[in-house]
């Protein structure tokens, strides 16, 4: 029986380190996640995501730090620390020459419990009904992170532990997952999900953990990072390019510049856009095209993992370019 | 059905001692596993039908097999039958079928990279172990117990004559089932060694084809090793040695030294090959590239 406080965090690390040889996997990371929230863990690829979900899952062993999970340490809880635990880390693997539901069954056999008698409602809420007698072999990626999402809610977790969950899946199923994850957090699971696209994450979670080169650069609300965040970059494709870039140099808040691929590249936070549009109709500038090109906490992420490509602009943007 | 709408179980606390007993499920879902096999299906299937073919050859064709223990009397007896076909393909074909499922049981997972998906479910690695060692040798007792049933039927079948003794003594067809049984059970320890040896190669290697593929190899090898004139403790500290220990049951009188002995044999390197196989799989890193 897993004994948890309302107040207790669900995930705690403090100051894990991990090293595979002369790499540094992991450098003196700390995460606290509540319990009842989405948390998102971001990063680019090689930032350490994955390491510190397989030491969640005690994949992996810390080689320095502590990690709690419902406020017990592995040697504290034994057997049983997984109890309350789902999820999976990188692409959910399961035996090609068994059904999908013979995975699950097989997996539910591990579980026990009764877990077996979940099997059906698993795989029907996972949208996989109509694939459960077909040989996971066959199956598409999307459809093996389905099943691996089955999988994990076959253990009627409290807490979900997603590594890249919407890898692989269609646009209905990206969709369908953030609805799915906000709808359990809404009934009190706590999420932690790993991503390295910051626009998934800014639509799901409430908090978030940056890793860059195995260290955390930023960690906190979604709010507070809105806050630290960067102007929006925009793209523009006018009647009048020149003329445009012209206009942009007599607003303030608004930088403009010609794009390599042709049209415009703005920074400009939503409200300055908006006099730059029309004040490009007042002079007679027609707009053809306007479209979000980076977030703002996509811009965030970028300097926070000192990735110097938001797609389109040229690196340095002056007034008078 | 959507993920959205779907409705997910929720969460129950598991119920108490129900971790008891985690080997003992890792072991019965590791046999439904290799159930499924179509490897071991098609074994079952010759298991079954390959000595009546064997009975059917040896009785059609004219030439005996005399170079090789009880082949001069296979046109005498039915039961010198599965004898002939335990000397000729016990050393062989025994060490090849177990390393087929006994190979592969720790290295499929990481051929189907499903390590990580059994260790994130409460199982411990020693439950895994445990589980997956104990199948892999329930298959090796199961194979030896269905061959010796169906050559020693096939055997019945053929002819329930006296069959002649390897000490040229006279044994009748009763005594000669048992001494048959005997003989095929008598196979089984280094036949565990066997497996214990592919599960080994399959921890460390990581490689079905080694898992598999080493123990065949092993085999061969220690083939050609018994014609070198070796001492006679090398020579019982062979894996492959015991494979030979019920020509004693038959001679005239009978004698068990070198089937105690094979024992001693098969029971070291069963320990052995299965306190290394542990040692390494409970050091191993899963789930994140190094």
């Amino acid at each position: 029986m897993i004994a948890v406080t309302e107040a207790a965090p669900v995930v705690e690390a403090h100051q894990v380190t991990k090293w595979f040889g002369e790499t540094t996997a992991l450098d003196q990371v700390d995460l606290t996640v509540p319990p009842g929230v989405v948390h998102g863990l971001l990063g680019p690829n090689g930032a350490g995501k994955t390491t510190l979900l397989s030491a969640l899952f005690g994949l992996v062993l810390p080689d320095e730090g502590t990690l709690r999970l419902f406020g017990r340490t592995r040697a504290e809880a034994g057997a049983g620390w997984l109890d309350g635990v789902g999820g999976f880390v990188e692409t959910p693997r399961f035996y090609p020459y068994l059904t999908g539901r013979q995975n699950l069954a097989v997996l539910a056999g591990l579980d026990g419990g009764g877990a077996g008698s979940l099997i059906d409602q698993a795989i029907e809420s996972a949208g996989l009904a109509s694939a459960r007698r077909q040989k996971v072999r066959g199956y598409s990626l999307g459809m093996r992170q389905r099943l691996g999402l089955a999988a994990a809610m076959l253990r009627r977790p409290r807490l979900l532990i997603l590594d890249e969950p919407a890898n692989g899946m269609d646009p209905a199923g990206i969709r369908d997952l953030r609805a799915a994850l906000r709808r359990l957090a809404r009934n009190g699971l706590t999420v932690l999900l790993s991503s390295h696209d910051m626009a998934q994450v800014e639509e799901i979670c409430d908090s978030v953990t940056v890793l860059h080169h195995g260290r955390v650069v930023f960690a906190g609300g979604l709010s507070v990072m809105r806050a630290e965040a960067p102007e929006p970059v925009w793209r523009l494709n006018t009647t009048d390019d020149a003329a445009a870039v012209e206009a942009a140099r007599h607003l303030t808040g608004v930088k403009a510049s010609a794009h390599d691929e042709g049209g415009l590249v703005v920074y400009a936070a939503q409200d300055r856009l908006d006099a730059y549009v029309l004040q490009l109709g007042r002079d007679g500038v027609a707009l053809r095209g306007l479209q979000l090109e980076v977030t703002p906490l996509e811009s965030l992420f970028f300097q926070l993992t000192g990735d110097p490509a938001p797609p389109g602009p040229p690196p340095a943007i002056t007034e008078e370019s | 059905m959507t993920l959205a709408a779907g409705r997910w179980p929720v969460y129950a606390a598991p119920a108490a001692g129900e971790r008891r007993s985690g080997a003992l499920v890792v072991y019965r879902l590791e046999l439904l596993k290799i159930s499924r096999m179509i490897q071991v299906r098609t074994m079952a299937v010759l298991g079954i039908i390959g000595p009546f073919l064997a009975v059917a050859v040896l009785r059609v064709q004219s030439a005996t097999p005399g170079d090789t223990a009880f082949g001069q009397w296979v046109h005498e007896s039915g039961l010198a039958i599965p004898m002939v076909v335990l000397g000729f393909g016990a050393p062989w074909v025994g060490p090849v079928l177990v390393a087929v499922v006994a190979g592969d049981i720790f290295s499929s997972e990481d051929r189907f990279g499903t390590w990580k998906t059994i260790l994130t479910r409460s199982r411990s690695r020693g439950q895994l172990f445990a589980g997956k060692a104990l199948a892999a040798l329930t298959f090796a007792i199961a194979l030896m117990v269905l061959l010796t049933v169906t050559d020693l039927v096939a055997g019945l079948a053929a002819g329930t004559q006296p069959v002649v003794g390897l000490g040229g003594q006279l044994v009748r067809a009763g005594p000669a089932a048992g001494l048959v049984a005997l003989s095929y059970l008598s196979d089984l320890p280094p036949l565990l060694g066997f497996t214990a040896l592919a599960v080994m190669l399959s921890v460390i290697s990581r490689n079905s084809v080694v898992g598999i593929g080493g123990p065949i190899v092993i085999t061969l090898v220690l083939q050609v090793v018994t014609l070198i004139s070796l001492p006679a403790w090398a020579q019982m500290a062979l894996i492959s040695t015991p494979f030979q220990a019920w020509h004693g049951f038959w001679a005239q009188p009978a004698f068990y030294g070198e089937f105690l002995w094979g024992l001693v044999t098969a029971a070291a390197w069963f320990v052995i090959c299965g306190v290394v196989s542990w040692l390494v799989f409970r050091r191993r890193v899963i789930g994140v590239a190094s």
